[in-house]
């Protein structure tokens, strides 16, 4: 009886919870549909419907050059770093060679090296190549594989049979053969969640973009999110119907694809929490 | 092996050899993006921004050479010791917090129903995927001392809400606040934990008369401290590195520097204006060195300190 | 970049420096200066041909080399330097040199509220910042709060910290050198100054509570604060006039000139100016194009759109402040006609007043951390979170220290 009551209990203290964590996009969606005088009137449901604001911001903002933006990097940046990392993670998961293990914890030193530490210098190397005003910065990196991504997958194709990889040796393949038609299609969900994980990072972050954009046709979504607060927000025209549409315009795509690949997201985090 | 003839044996151990060196070169192979990566990404830069704190070089003129008069510098600037206190602060509130809470929501998940886990793991983890360019931005309009939604609602309860985005006292409890709402992503990972418990341990307890307090003390946190370490660490320094929601929020544009009262001055904001802002690239790379210092320290002092409370399976 | 073409009087005057330099093709990037992307933009050999800046940021880009003197542009194209008001001019010329065509004269004048002031039984020229107590006591009596203690009408809003200059010059205290080489902002007086104003501020409860107010307001709309009697009495850009005139043509208000404390005006004149970023491929065409945008003719011509369109809707016409002396006086004396609109009228006549008397800071070679200094002073103490001594010391020693790395650098 008491059993059941706690769960009663726990139901209405997460439900709570619940509201309390969706009512802001709930505000936001509402807001965002509403004329700029009665933004703030807090009514859920708004009196007067501005559909209109979606129109406005295309009109004064490039947001759809800045949402191709985002999807290209954010594709690019995904790719290369499921792909490099992969290449690493098995490297290191298949094969036994003298420096391995230091190696390895090289790799995971590295996890823990702040970005700040080689921002600048990193900047004056795309700088000396030409490349500090465009989007390669944002993603070229990843072609060098990432430490978390490679501790994860590595994590997968440990847990491959070995005799897989044997008899395939036996049959003469080589190495990428073993790596490129047996690893990768056996660990396939691992590799989809690292995809997703770092479509994810990249699209939602702000520093890169800040560091090396500066021609507003080539923003991402954040980096636009962040002109149209400066220019329309608070300190700027206060046309807070803008600055709405535009972070709802950023947010909802990240809300989707969570929601289409919600299983792999967390199942991404879960493997964290096992191995960590 | 001892019954192998000696010519045989070697013509074995060559074989083995070559074998070995040809795994090898496959190995570094593969590992080559990562190292490459390694030597011009981290390696390289990490010495180059060790140089460059000891120069002025700006990208627009030619670099001179300075020594320690840059570090000197760090210790008298004002902005250092405040953006550093900034950080500090800041992640003193952000991490128990986000522990607790997490760990508070992830206990009430793990005594529900196994279909409503779903769904509450779903709304948890929704903010998560929320960049946080836009949760910078919701922050200005849902703190607003005078008509953000969170004011109001306070004053539903009675509550005169306190001025959160201009206050010098609130704006990072407001921050720490905006940052509770990603709490989804830990909750996950410690679920996951709580669920890898044995349930016979706790049967165990509590026919010995452990009461809930006890089980969840003497069973729940040394089976799951293994997670609650990694996030300890893992928080810690994405909090001493907090940038995206207060650069969104309170910087980036001439009207709000027109406003800014330092309250929310990060230690990565500060170094990000005097870097790309500023050009003060030797300064802003020693900056960076005292950054990592910091971080190396703290992270250190963690470790150590798990080494008494972690429990390890089978140590 | 830098430059917003949201306005007839910017496209006008654009479309005509296009044509002077024709059949040059131009491309305006339409953000707001930002100093992190011109910086970068240099440094990576990719910097426009032409920038629009605030003036008091522009010594800090000289002295660092990357702007280009304007020597040759002005012989070259016979660009009258006499046409352009001399503060601003000042303003832009570092070591002599000059880097920059002046743009936009914004005064400060004080815009009263007729109907607030009424209202408690006062009138308007019972606002007077010479007498600095009595300013404090009408403060008091024009500000109104609602029941649940949020403030409702902000009697005296001291503009702070944006105005902070002006308040300094009107106590007869000049926070730089005039060779912009020595700050000077732990002088005591400056800081009765800021106790002064944030004193202002907090009997009307609070910076805190006066700032969220002031945010929700919708200043460029017809719900502006003075039409929905939010605000009293402060001080304003000019331009805040001709915004006015366009949006509440028929507010009743006061305009006067902001006075120190012997009661003569005073006027802290700040603006935007064009220059030539030293990497410039296309410097010829700059300069071209950088003179037809702030000439005589070229602001005529905009004025003149602006006048008929705001005549064709009803609305008042204030006028254009140019920073250019021989455009302004053209405009003023015949494009702007406000004789059936008195509040305007004596509102412009105002501004024409303090004009030729207006200060401006000098220019330094580290402008923009000066400005930043005593901003970030005025808005620590505002918040409460330093005294204005500690307050102002610390801006002294962080403005010096980069004027002083400035100069070392040169």
């Amino acid at each position: 009886m008491s059993a059941k009551r706690d769960r009663i209990l726990f139901w209405v203290i997460l439900t709570a919870v619940s509201v309390l964590f969706v009512y802001p996009f709930l505000w936001l969606i509402s807001a965002s549909l509403k004329p700029r005088d009665q933004v703030f009137d807090n009514v859920l449901i708004p009196t007067t419907w501005a559909p209109g604001n979606y129109v406005s911001i295309w009109q004064v903002a490039p947001v759809l050059s800045w949402f191709v933006n985002s999807v290209v990097v954010a594709i690019a940046a995904a790719l290369t770093v499921t792909v490099a990392s992969a290449v690493v993670a098995f490297g290191f998961a298949y094969f036994r060679f003298p420096g391995r293990n230091a190696l390895f914890g090289l790799v995971l030193a590295t996890m823990m090296l702040p970005g700040a530490a080689t921002m600048i210098p990193v900047y004056l190397i795309w700088n000396s190549v030409g490349l500090a005003t465009t989007q390669v910065p944002l993603w070229a990196a990843n072609l060098f594989g990432s430490a978390f991504y490679i501790f994860l997958l590595r994590q997968f194709f440990l847990g491959l049979p070995r005799e897989l990889f044997e008899a395939a040796r036996i049959d003469g393949a080589s190495y990428w053969t073993l790596f490129w038609r047996i690893a990768v299609p056996l660990c396939r969900p691992a590799l989809i969640v690292v995809a997703i994980f770092e479509l994810k990072a990249s699209w939602s972050d702000l520093l890169k973009p800040l560091i090396y954009l500066r021609d507003p046709a080539l923003y991402t979504l954040p980096r636009g999110l962040k002109a149209i607060s400066d220019q329309f927000g608070q300190a700027g025209e206060q046309r807070w119907e803008i600055v709405l549409a535009g972070s709802v315009v950023t947010i909802v795509p990240m809300i989707v694809i969570f929601f289409l690949a919600q299983r792999h997201f967390v199942e991404g985090i879960a493997t964290q929490a096992r191995k960590g | 092996m001892s019954t192998v003839l000696p010519e045989q044996g070697s013509r074995i151990r060559s074989w083995v050899t070559g074998f070995r060196r040809r795994e090898t070169l496959a190995a570094y192979g593969f590992l080559s993006p990562w190292i490459i990566g390694f030597l011009v990404f981290m390696a390289a830069p990490m010495i180059a921004s060790l140089v460059l704190s000891l120069t002025d070089y700006d990208a627009l003129r030619p670099a001179n050479f300075v020594g320690m008069s840059n570090y000197q510098q760090l210790l008298l600037d004002p902005k250092v010791r405040v953006s550093l206190a900034n950080t500090l602060i800041y992640t003193v509130m952000m991490v128990p917090g986000t522990m607790v809470i997490a760990l508070a929501l992830a206990l009430l998940l793990a005594k529900v129903g196994r279909r409503s886990v779903g769904f509450f793991r779903t709304v948890f983890y929704l903010p998560v995927v929320t960049p946080k360019v836009a949760v910078g931005v919701l922050f200005l309009l849902l703190f607003n001392g005078q008509v953000g939604l969170i004011n109001s609602a306070l004053s539903l309860v009675g509550i005169h809400g306190p001025q959160w985005s201009t206050d010098p006292l609130w704006v990072k409890p407001g921050l720490v606040l905006m940052h509770l709402w990603a709490v989804g992503g830990t909750v996950v990972i410690y679920l996951a934990a709580l669920k890898n418990v044995p349930r016979d341990l706790y049967e165990a307890a509590t026919i010995d008369g452990a009461s809930a307090w006890q089980r969840f003390r003497r069973v729940t946190l040394p089976m799951i401290s293994g997670a609650l370490f990694f996030t300890f660490i893992v928080e810690t320094i994405a909090g001493l590195q907090t940038f995206d929601e207060a650069y969104a929020a309170f910087y980036g544009s001439a009207a709000s520097a027109t406003y800014s009262s330092d309250a929310a001055l990060f230690y990565l904001i500060y170094l990000f204006q005097q870097a790309f802002q500023f050009l003060h690239l030797g300064y802003a790379s020693a900056m960076a060195w005292l950054l990592f210092i910091v971080i190396i320290v703290i992270t250190a002092i963690q470790v150590r300190l798990s080494r008494r409370f972690v429990y390890y399976e089978g140590r | 970049m830098g430059f917003g073409t949201g306005d007839e009087i910017a496209t006008t005057r654009v479309a005509l420096a296009d044509k002077a330099v024709a059949p040059f093709p131009v491309k305006i990037g339409g953000s707001a200066f930002d100093a992190q992307q011109f910086l970068s933009a240099v440094a990576s050999h990719t910097a426009p041909d032409v920038i629009y800046l605030d003036r008091q940021l522009i010594g800090t880009y000289a002295a660092r080399g990357t702007l280009e003197p304007l020597e040759n542009c002005i012989a070259g194209q016979h660009i009258d330097m006499d046409q352009y008001r001399p503060a601003a001019v000042a303003e832009v010329t570092l070591n002599g040199k000059v880097y920059g065509l002046p743009e936009s004269y914004d005064n400060r004048v004080l815009v009263v509220n007729n109907g607030a002031v009424r209202s408690v039984g006062l009138r308007p020229s019972d606002i007077n910042p010479a007498d600095r107590t009595a300013l404090s006591r009408v403060t008091a009596t024009l500000t109104e709060h609602a029941s649940d203690g949020d403030v409702s009408r902000i009697g005296f809003d001291p503009k702070m910290p944006e105005f902070f200059p002006l308040w300094a010059k009107a106590s007869g205290v000049q926070m730089l050198s005039d060779d912009g080489l020595r700050a000077n902002l732990d002088d005591p007086r400056l800081v009765k100054v800021l106790e002064y104003t944030v004193g202002l501020i907090d009997q009307q409860g609070g910076w805190g509570s006066v700032k969220a107010f002031r945010d929700s307001f919708d200043f460029f709309g017809a719900k502006n604060p003075l039409m929905r009697d939010q605000l009293a009495a402060y001080p304003v850009d000019d331009w805040y006039l001709n915004v006015l005139g366009n949006v509440s043509p028929n507010v009743d208000m006061t305009v006067m000139p902001f006075t120190d404390t012997a009661g003569k005006p005073v006027d802290w004149a700040t603006g935007s100016t064009w220059a030539i970023p030293a990497g410039s491929r296309h410097k010829d065409q700059a300069c071209t194009w950088i003179k037809t945008m702030t000439d005589a003719p070229t602001w005529i011509a905009a004025a003149k759109v602006r006048a008929a369109k705001r005549r064709a809707q009803g609305k008042v016409f204030t006028g254009v402040f140019t920073g250019n002396k021989v455009a302004d006086k053209t405009i003023f004396s015949d494009l702007v006609k406000l004789a059936d609109k008195p509040a305007f009228d004596t509102a412009v006549r105002t501004v024409l007043e303090v004009q030729d008397s207006a200060f401006s800071m000098p220019a330094s070679p580290a402008g923009s951390e000066f400005k930043s200094a005593w901003q970030d002073a005025v808005n620590r103490v505002l918040s409460g979170q330093q005294k204005p001594t500690e307050a102002l010391a610390q801006a002294q020693q962080e403005a010096q220290l980069a004027i002083d790395n400035a100069v070392r650098r040169q």
